[in-house]
C-alpha cells in the first residue's frame, strides 16, 4: 500500500491546525478542490470509518478526525462551490424538532461528505415541514433524521410520516442514542444507522441499490 | 394453556410464580416491572449493561430475534417471552439495594429564626423539609421552635420504575394514568412513609406537624404537584410553573393518620427548566449570592447544573452528564451502593493496584464499579502513562500491566481489577469513551459558562461543589482528569445535599424563600446548545489533559 499523503494522514490523526496549510499545499501543486476531496479526504474518513468498526478507535477520536476534515472543507467547499462542481448524490441531514442536540448529527453529516455525498444540513429543531420543503428543493435521494431525546422521538415519526404523506419517494435513515432497529422499522424508516461509521455505510448501500 | 406460553419467576426465596401476559408489555424487563419486580435496567433497557441480567433455567426466551435455550444469563431488556420457561433473578439484578443518601450539607449563611410556619408551642410545632432528588428523597424533621434538626429519613424515590431519569420519566407522564401514578409514587409510596419514619425517629406525632417545605428540579417538582411535564421534554423545555407554590397535603393526597390534610407544603421557586428549585435553594444556602469574589456552584448528576456569580452577578447553563457517574451503560457500572467499589489505586513502574469497596465488603464480593473509581481511573491511567490522552491503553504501557489484570474482547481492551464476580470487575476502552463524553459535558460546561462571563478558573475565589457525587469522588482527581478543569483544590467546597439545605433553611428562615425567589430574574440562561463554541470546546474536553 502506498505512504498516505500527509494530508490524508493530519485527517486521520486529526491535526487540525495542520490541515489548511496542506490543503493550501495541494492546491499550490495544481490539484483541483475536487481532486483533493476525492483523494486525500475520502480515503481519510473510509480509514477512519474502518478503524471504528474494528474497535481501533472510537467516537471522541472521530470526531476529532471529522473537526479536521471541516477545517479542510472550510477551504475547498468555496472552490467547489466556485467551480460549479455537483455531487453526485445528494442527501439531506437534521436534527428533528424540539431537539437541539447536534453534535452526533454533523459527525454523520461530515462522514457523509467524507464519503464525497453532498450534504444539505438543515440544522436542529427541524420541523416536519421543513424536511418536507427541503426535500421538494433539493430532491435528494436520501434523508438523514437524528435525536438525542426519547421526548422527540414522537417528532421523527411524524417527520417520516409527512414525508411520506407528501408523496416523497426519498429514502429515510434514522439514527441517534436512543433509537433502535426495532422503533426505525415501525415508524417506516428506510433504515437505521447505530453510529455514524455505519451510517455511511447505510448511506452508500441505499444510494447504490437505488443505482 | 394460553397460545403465548407461560412464563415463571422463581424468586430467591424458592416462591414460583407465573407472570401475568400483558399484551403491550415488550420486554421481560417490562413485563416484570409490570409485576412490581424492577430490574436494574440502569442503561435505560438498552442492552449495555449487565444490570438486568436473569437465568434462565428451564425453557426459552427470544433475545434479538432468535430462540435462547435453558441455561442461559440473557439481559431482561433484551429478552421476549417465546413458548414456555422459568426464569430466576440474582439479587444482584433487582433495585433493592438502599441508596447512599445525600443526608450531609453545609449551609454557608448565617439565619434569622423566621419559621415559614408559625409554631404553636404545645400544638402545631414541628416541620419537615424534603429534597425530592430523581433518584432519592430525603426528609427532615425540624423543631420549629428551635429550628433543631430531630431526624432523617432517606430512601430511593419508587418513581424510578418509571425511568431512572428526568426525560424518561416526562416520556412516561405522556400517558395521563402515569401522570398520576407517579404523583402517587412520590407522595403515597416515596414522602409518606418517609415522614412516618422521620416523626417516630423524632418522636413528634404527626399532629404536632405544621407544614414543610419541598426542594427538588422542575421535573421532580411537576410530578409531585401533578403538573404535565411534557413541555419539558423538548425545545425550548418550557416548564408549567417555576413559582414557589403552596399545596395543601390533603391536595396532594398526602394523607397520613394524625396529619392535618390542611396544612401547606411549600415548593421552592425554580430559576428554569433544567436549573430548578434545587439549585435556587443550593445558591442561597451555600451564600454564593453574597460572595465578594466570584464563585462557582457545581452540582454534577447526570444532569449537571453550574452557576456562576462575579460582582453579584448570576449566569447559570444546564449540561446533560449522562448516566456513566451512575454507573449506567458501563460494563460493570453500578451506583454507590455497598459492595461497589468506590476507589481505585493505580501504578505502573511497579504495578500496583489497590480497591476499596462502599461499606468495606471484601473485593471478592464486589458488586460493580461507582463513578468515583471510574474517575480515579481516568485520573490515574493517564498519569501513570497507562491511558492515552484520547483514552485508549497506550500499547507499550499496556503491555507492562501483569496478564491476569489484562482482558481482551473482540479487541476491546479492558483492565481486570480482582474483585467481584468470576472473570473479575472490567474497565474497557468502551467504557472511557462512554466516561469521556460525561466528563466533557460537565468540563465544558463549566469552561464555557466561565468564558462567557470572561472569568478564568483561576480567578474563582470559592466552588461550591454540590450533590451526592461530589462528596465522594477524589478532588485531585476530578481536576487531573478535567472534570473540574483548570481549578486548584483550594478553590473547593464540597457542600453536599444544598438542595435539601435549602429546603431547611426555608423552613426555619422564610426570608430566604424570598430571597430564593428573586432568583429567577436574576440569573441569566445560557443555552449552550446556542453558545458556537461549545460544541469545539466539548470535542476538546473529550480527551484526558
Ligand atoms: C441520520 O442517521 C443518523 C445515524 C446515526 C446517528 C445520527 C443520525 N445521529 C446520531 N447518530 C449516532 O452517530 C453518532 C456517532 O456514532 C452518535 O451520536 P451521539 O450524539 O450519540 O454522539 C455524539 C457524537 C457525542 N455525544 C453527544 O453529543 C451527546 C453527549 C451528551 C453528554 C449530551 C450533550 C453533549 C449535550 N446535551 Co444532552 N447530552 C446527552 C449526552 C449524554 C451522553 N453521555 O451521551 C443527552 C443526550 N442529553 C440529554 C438531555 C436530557 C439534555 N441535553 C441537553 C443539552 C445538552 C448540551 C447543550 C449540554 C449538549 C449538546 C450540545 C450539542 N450542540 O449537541 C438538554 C437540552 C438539549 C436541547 N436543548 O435540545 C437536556 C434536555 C437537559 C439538560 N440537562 O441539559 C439526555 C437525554 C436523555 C433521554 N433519555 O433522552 C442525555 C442522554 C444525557 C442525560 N442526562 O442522560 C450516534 O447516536
Amino acid at each position: 500500500m502506498n505512504e498516505l499523503h500527509p494530508l490524508t494522514q493530519a485527517i486521520i490523526a486529526g491535526k487540525r491546525k495542520e490541515v489548511p496549510d496542506l490543503v493550501a499545499q495541494c492546491l499550490a501543486a495544481g490539484e483541483s478542490a475536487s481532486a483533493i476531496v476525492e483523494h486525500r479526504l475520502v480515503p481519510g474518513m473510509a480509514i477512519i470509518g474502518e478503524k471504528f468498526k474494528l474497535n481501533e478507535i472510537f467516537v471522541p477520536e472521530m470526531l476529532i478526525a471529522a473537526r479536521a476534515m471541516k477545517e479542510a472543507l472550510k477551504v475547498l467547499e468555496p472552490l467547489l462551490a466556485a467551480a460549479g462542481v455537483k455531487p453526485e448524490h445528494i442527501v439531506v441531514i437534521g436534527t428533528v424538532e424540539g431537539d437541539l442536540h447536534d453534535i452526533g448529527k454533523n459527525l454523520v453529516a461530515m462522514m457523509w461528505k467524507g464519503a464525497n455525498l453532498g450534504v444539505i444540513d438543515l440544522g436542529v429543531n427541524v420541523p416536519p415541514a421543513r424536511f418536507v420543503e427541503a426535500i421538494r428543493e433539493h430532491q435528494p435521494e436520501l434523508v438523514g433524521l437524528s435525536t438525542l431525546l426519547t421526548t422527540t422521538m414522537p417528532a421523527m415519526r411524524d417527520t417520516v410520516k409527512a414525508i411520506r404523506d407528501a408523496g416523497l419517494s426519498v429514502k429515510i435513515v434514522v439514527g441517534g442514542a436512543p433509537i433502535t432497529r426495532e422503533f426505525a422499522r415501525e415508524i417506516g424508516a428506510d433504515s437505521y444507522a447505530p453510529d455514524a461509521g455505519s451510517a455511511v455505510d447505510m448511506a452508500v448501500a441505499l444510494l447504490q441499490g437505488k443505482a | 394453556m394460553n397460545p403465548a406460553g407461560s412464563l415463571k419467576v422463581r424468586l430467591p426465596t424458592g416462591e414460583v410464580f407465573a407472570l401475568p401476559i400483558h399484551p403491550d408489555e415488550r420486554s421481560l424487563a417490562g413485563m416484570l416491572s409490570a409485576a412490581g419486580l424492577s430490574l436494574n435496567t440502569r442503561c435505560g433497557q438498552r442492552g449495555l449493561c449487565r444490570g438486568c441480567e436473569v437465568e434462565l433455567i428451564e425453557g426459552s426466551l427470544t433475545v434479538d430475534g432468535a430462540t435462547v435455550a435453558a441455561p442461559a444469563i440473557v439481559k431482561a431488556c433484551q429478552a421476549r417471552r417465546d413458548g414456555h420457561g422459568t426464569i430466576r433473578i440474582p439479587a444482584r439484578s433487582r433495585v433493592e439495594h438502599r441508596p447512599q443518601v445525600g443526608e450531609t450539607f453545609a449551609i454557608g449563611i448565617p439565619y434569622a429564626h423566621q419559621p415559614l410556619f408559625t409554631p404553636v408551642p404545645g400544638g402545631r410545632d414541628t416541620g419537615f423539609a424534603v429534597d425530592i432528588g430523581t433518584t432519592t428523597v430525603v426528609v427532615l424533621c425540624v423543631d420549629l421552635v428551635t429550628g433543631a434538626i430531630l431526624s432523617r429519613a432517606g430512601g430511593f424515590n419508587e418513581q424510578i420504575r418509571f425511568g431512572d431519569n428526568v426525560i424518561t420519566r416526562i416520556e412516561a407522564a405522556a400517558k395521563p394514568e402515569n401522570l398520576a401514578a407517579m404523583q402517587r409514587a412520590i407522595v403515597h409510596e416515596t414522602i409518606r412513609p418517609l415522614l412516618l419514619q422521620a416523626a417516630e425517629r423524632a418522636g413528634r406525632a404527626l399532629e404536632r406537624f405544621a407544614g414543610g417545605a419541598v426542594a427538588g428540579n422542575t421535573t421532580m417538582l411537576h410530578l409531585l404537584v401533578g403538573e404535565d411535564p411534557t413541555s419539558l421534554g423538548s425545545a425550548p423545555f418550557t416548564p408549567r410553573f417555576l413559582s414557589g407554590r403552596q399545596v395543601l397535603a390533603g391536595e396532594l393526597q398526602l394523607i397520613v393518620d394524625g396529619l392535618s390534610p390542611e396544612i401547606p407544603l411549600q415548593l421552592l421557586p425554580g430559576i428554569a427548566g433544567y436549573i430548578g428549585a434545587d439549585i435556587a435553594a443550593g445558591v442561597i444556602a451555600t451564600g454564593m449570592a453574597y460572595d465578594e469574589v466570584p464563585s462557582l456552584l457545581v452540582d454534577i448528576g447526570t444532569n449537571g447544573e453550574i452557576l456562576l456569580q462575579s460582582n453579584g452577578q448570576l449566569s447559570a447553563c444546564a449540561t446533560a452528564a449522562g448516566p456513566a457517574f451512575e454507573g449506567g451503560g458501563l460494563r460493570c457500572g453500578t451506583r454507590a451502593v455497598e459492595g461497589a467499589v468506590s476507589e481505585l489505586r493505580l501504578g505502573l513502574n511497579p504495578f500496583g493496584l489497590e480497591l476499596k469497596t462502599v461499606g468495606d465488603v471484601p473485593a471478592g464480593r464486589a458488586g460493580g464499579i461507582c463513578g468515583s473509581a471510574y474517575l480515579d481511573f481516568l485520573a490515574m491511567g493517564r498519569s501513570s502513562g497507562l491511558l492515552s490522552s484520547k483514552g485508549r491503553f497506550e500499547p507499550a504501557a499496556w503491555e507492562q500491566v501483569p496478564e491476569p489484570y489484562r482482558h481482551q474482547e473482540d479487541r476491546e481492551r479492558a483492565l481486570r481489577l480482582p474483585a467481584g464476580r468470576p472473570g473479575g470487575l472490567t474497565i474497557s476502552e468502551v467504557d472511557v469513551a462512554l466516561l469521556l463524553q460525561a466528563k466533557a459535558a460537565i468540563g465544558a460546561g463549566i469552561e464555557t459558562l466561565l468564558e462567557t462571563a470572561g472569568i478564568r478558573a483561576a480567578d474563582l475565589g470559592r466552588v461550591y461543589l454540590a450533590g451526592g457525587f461530589g462528596m465522594h469522588l477524589n478532588l485531585g482527581h476530578a481536576i487531573a482528569c478535567g472534570l473540574l478543569p483548570g481549578l486548584r483544590r483550594e478553590q473547593i467546597r464540597v457542600v453536599g445535599n444544598t438542595a435539601l439545605a435549602g429546603a431547611l433553611l426555608a423552613l426555619v428562615d422564610r426570608t430566604t424563600l424570598e430571597e430564593m425567589a428573586t432568583l429567577q430574574a436574576r440569573v441569566e440562561i445560557i443555552e449552550l446548545n446556542l453558545v458556537p463554541g461549545f460544541e469545539d470546546c466539548f470535542i476538546e474536553h473529550l480527551s484526558l489533559p
